[in-house]
């Protein structure tokens, strides 16, 4: 159980860190645990990841709707860490970005822009319709493109 | 699937939380935490020296014993045998690495898992324990293994307060 978790993180702590932002951390133990409590239920090993991906996004935005968490100024050197040859000042406005939009648009942005699903996959993760799923990708960009501009 | 480096915000999962999923995802397991009051560089110091540590804190292993060890790369793998007293003695697989040490009893009979992190102003230490018997019908074991845990865990609490 422990090697999957170890094998899993950095892909989960992406997943969970972009969507659920200062509770990134309680939706990746999250994901864990309804991955590990449910792993006897995958019939298809190939299908893992996909399964896993799901988890994750519906736990972030659980765990990210659980308690809005206003965006705190102290954290965000922390980040830097992670992301060491990313320039910083790149890294905190993305984060700002993503912490003006609701956790289901940032599902999308992560799914289509990080994760590079198709419109139809993000579609189907999230069991939106594809349209929904356009329009709310199109709303979470343009908020992105204000904040960059602003 | 390729996740592409940058500037996305990463989540990430502290020993702890490590701890606490395995506890949450093994059936029959029990699961202690506990701040101690020692700092987490002694106290990890001390802990991960299993045979000396293990048998002063755990209430059901008497004497442990390491047969072998190597690395693996941030890891250091080891493989001991614990005795709970005059009956078989049982192996184990260890990994152990900073602050996560991960015990898999040999045919999968028996796991338990310790892990620490600093805690406030790291003259403390976070401190989680796991003992779990994943085998079917087992959870009926959980009362004895939550007893035993919390046991374990008051001990190790005294010996931190004493300076180890």
């Amino acid at each position: 159980m422990d090697a999957l978790v170890r094998a899993l993180a950095p892909y989960v702590s992406r997943v969970c860190g972009a969507i659920a932002l200062d509770r990134g951390d309680d939706a990746m133990q999250e994901t864990f645990i309804a991955v590990l409590r449910n792993i006897g239920s995958l019939r298809d090993a190939a299908a893992l990841h996909g399964w896993v991906r799901r988890i994750a996004v519906r736990e972030s935005i659980r765990v990210a709707r659980r308690r809005e968490v206003p965006l705190d100024p102290a954290t965000l050197p922390a980040v830097s860490d992670s992301v060491a040859a990313v320039d910083i000042a790149t890294v905190l406005e993305v984060r700002a970005a993503l912490a003006d939009l609701p956790p289901p648009q940032r599902a999308i942005l992560v799914l289509r822009d990080m994760d590079g699903l198709s419109e139809s996959d993000a579609a189907a993760l999230l069991e939106l319709p594809e349209g929904t799923v356009k329009s709310r990708l199109s709303r979470a960009r343009a908020a992105f493109a204000r904040r960059w501009a602003s | 699937m390729t996740i592409p480096g940058g500037p996305w915000p990463v989540a990430s999962l502290d020993p702890i939380a490590r701890a606490r999923v395995l506890g949450a995802a093994i059936p029959a397991s029990a699961f202690a935490e506990v701040v101690l009051d020692a700092p987490y560089d002694t106290t990890w110091a001390w802990v991960s020296d299993l045979p000396h540590a293990v048998p002063r804190f755990d209430t059901q292993v008497r004497r442990l014993e390491v047969r072998s060890r190597w690395t693996e790369g941030d890891a250091e793998r080891l493989v001991i045998t614990a005795w709970s007293g005059p009956g078989v003695p049982l192996g184990f697989d260890v990994w152990l690495e900073d602050g996560f040490c991960l015990m898999r009893g040999r045919h999968r009979l028996y796991v338990v898992v310790m892990a620490a992190r600093p805690e406030g102003d790291g003259t403390r230490t976070r401190f989680a324990h796991v003992e779990a018997v994943p085998l079917p019908g087992a959870r009926l074991m959980r009362g004895a293994l939550k007893r035993a845990v919390d046991a374990d865990m008051r001990n190790l609490a005294r010996l931190a307060a004493s300076g180890f």
